[in-house]
């Protein structure tokens, strides 16, 4: 039965792929990314910088999955209140009070997308980060849930003013940070500027088929997906060996260069950390019509679901980017499986 | 200068003693004469016997007088005194050819004197008669200078002012060092030995010590069970990360730095496949239609193969 349901599930996932494929050209790797985010049920951290397709991407998945779509702009005067209502005087010149854009989808809220995230204070953080964790919000004397929720927040790297770093605590909710670059293809560029069908993004947004997903179902079908898709011993000591590695890079030979890497990270990453990535690892997995997890299912989500937990030695901490990149890759290429 | 003249002297001496220079022998248009005397000049004491060979060539008709020829046991005397050297042996050999009649003539002295120091000595030269009808002419052998040693070095020897040039310099003696050098060398080609076969262990031959070549033997080995099959795998695995530098998960990580197991690429593929059925997912399909032990051993073979570049 879970065979047939999961085979079944696979074919709409790819269709899902398919679809943002068609709309959100030269992608296909943080597309796949999504789509093992929103099956593994973990948030996501978008990296990237303006202009370059996030909100489109989230929305044509929200239109994809089903379910409701919020959005908020983190700015630097932003208050944990203004996810949750807001006041104004009505016509009829009595105070009105309306939910935010946390509360206004309710339980059928399925992508809330917080854009540029490091522009709020950390107050916010911290409500939205409960938010994310429990999935339950306490407001006007009731508690609400999110059940089906899924936060995808997006940081702009290169601005640092104005802005307030996400603290380690804080990045390590989100189950992956995902890179959106511009394509590097000159005909998909090219296309990019001169294809009317890219210029209007609503209308481009209708261009995917709706509810491919049925965004209420994904919670029960991760469940299934966890349990059907099994990690060999040798699997789970090649993951262990990886946390390991990580922590301590000096230990297991991995070199990083011009860095001392028995100073180079303060801690590896966490427990829950490790879980998520195993956890995207069962859905790329699945994604690819495997029953158990191979190290390449892995190595498809190591970077995205561990690098922006490390934290380094604060003097290595602003190229932190490209020092993750090598000091993760190296990992691979040093740590054997079996 | 005299020093290297004198070296130049004793270098080129005993070369030329064994042979006397056309130049010095007397001229005759009848008689054609070559004399191989001792090879050395030097060094010669009593009892010891010198032989020099004299080859003549005398034209038709005229043939040796055998009587003129000398005597053995005969001893010349210089000034009145008997020289001390007498011809104890002789013998003549005698061939006839074209218009020559060739002659070869040993003859064996011996020393029957000796003195405190080096003494002048000379094979006589000896006078030849050869005749054809009627006539007779004289042909006269030239002597051959030499010096007598003594046997034993009488009185005190000052090194410094017996500059003979018939005698080398005094060597130290190097016997001990000799020895102390031979005791060493023989140590070091033993420490030489020792370290290459510490160093080459299996791998007496070259390439024989590569990772594919090791694994093979050990594969060899190796039962065909399942834990075996495990062992196998796994240090097929190990011979290819340590090949590629790096952890190697599919071909492409392996043929992107080794270019030389192209013609493996296919058993790279399958051996992966069945890497993945042993280790990770074993109701995956391992595609092979014979022993997998059977089969990765082939594998192997052909690694090994590409690793020494015979493929």
């Amino acid at each position: 039965m879970a065979d047939n349901q999961l085979a079944d599930w696979r074919e709409h996932a790819l269709e899902l792929e398919t679809e943002i494929n068609k709309v959100v050209v030269g992608q296909q790797r943080p597309v796949r990314l999504i789509t093992t985010a929103i099956f593994a049920r973990g948030h996501v951290l978008l990296e990237g910088d303006v202009g370059v397709g996030k909100t489109t991407l989230l929305r044509a998945f929200t239109r994809g999955i089903g379910g409701g779509y919020e959005r908020i702009e983190g700015t630097i005067d932003l208050m944990p209140n203004d996810l949750v209502y807001h006041t104004y005087l009505g016509e009829d010149g009595r105070p009105h009070v309306d939910a935010g854009p946390l509360l206004r989808c309710g339980e059928n809220l399925a992508v809330f997308f917080f854009n540029e995230i490091n522009r709020a204070r950390p107050q916010v953080h911290s409500l939205l980060l409960r938010v994310m964790a429990e999935r339950t919000l306490s407001a006007f004397n009731k508690e609400h849930h999110f059940p089906h929720m899924l936060v995808f927040a997006d940081r702009n790297q290169v601005e640092k003013e104005e802005t307030f770093e996400i603290p380690s605590a804080a990045r390590d909710r989100f189950m992956m940070e995902i890179p959106i670059a511009v394509p590097q293809d000159a005909e998909i560029m090219e296309s990019l500027m001169f294809n009317t069908r890219f210029h209007n993004a609503d209308k481009l947004v209708e261009g995917v088929k709706p509810d491919v997903l049925h965004f209420d179902q994904l919670n029960h079908m991760a469940v299934v997906l966890q349990d059907h898709i099994q990690a060999s011993p040798t699997l789970r000591r090649y993951a262990l060996d990886l946390w390991l590695a990580i922590k301590a890079p000096h230990q297991f030979g991995i070199k990083v260069e011009g860095i001392d890497t028995s100073r180079l990270v303060l801690a590896g990453a966490s427990p829950r950390g490790m879980s998520m990535m195993l956890r995207a690892a069962r859905v790329n997995a699945w994604l690819n019509g495997r029953e158990a997890i191979l190290p390449e299912d892995i190595h498809a989500v190591f970077h995205e679901t561990i690098a922006h937990r490390l934290v380094f030695s604060p003097v290595y901490e602003m190229r932190r980017t490209e020092i993750a990149r090598e000091l993760l890759t190296n990992t691979i290429a040093a740590v054997a499986a079996p | 200068m005299k020093k290297l003249l004198l070296l130049l002297l004793l270098a080129v001496t005993p070369a030329l003693a064994d042979m006397t220079p056309a130049e010095d022998l007397p001229q005759d248009s009848r008689v054609k004469i070559s004399v191989a005397n001792p090879d050395r000049n030097v060094g010669f004491t009593v009892g010891d016997i010198l032989e020099r060979t004299v080859t003549l060539e005398v034209k038709k008709p005229y043939q040796l007088v055998k009587t003129s020829l000398p005597i053995v046991g005969y001893e010349r005397r210089w000034k009145n005194q008997p020289t001390g050297i007498v011809l104890s042996r002789i013998g003549v050999d005698e061939t006839s050819g074209g218009d020559t009649n060739r002659y070869v003539i040993t003859l064996a002295y011996q020393i029957f004197t000796n003195n405190v120091v080096a003494k002048p000595a000379t094979l006589p030269g000896e006078v030849i008669k050869f005749s054809a009808e009627g006539k007779q002419f004289d042909y006269r052998v030239p002597s051959w200078n030499f010096r007598i040693s003594p046997i034993a070095t009488y009185g005190q020897v000052i090194v410094e002012k017996d500059m003979s040039p018939f005698r080398g310099p005094f060597l130290m003696d190097d016997s001990r060092h000799q020895l102390a050098l031979k005791a060493c060398l023989a140590v070091f080609a033993l420490s030489l030995v020792g370290l290459l076969y510490v160093l080459g262990v299996n791998t007496w031959l070259p390439r024989m010590g590569g990772p594919f070549a090791k694994a093979y033997r050990e594969l060899r080995k190796l039962p065909a069970d399942d834990e075996g099959l495990k062992k196998a795998v796994v240090r097929v695995h190990e011979a290819l990360n340590k090949t590629a530098g790096s952890t190697v998960f599919n071909a492409t990580g392996l043929l992107e730095s080794k270019p030389g197991f192209l013609p493996v690429t296919a058993g790279l593929d399958q051996f992966f496949k069945l890497s993945r059925h042993v280790f990770f997912e074993p109701t995956a399909p391992h595609g092979l239609d014979q022993a997998p032990m059977a089969w990765l051993r082939q594998f192997c073979l052909a690694c090994r193969n590409c690793e020494r570049g015979m493929k």
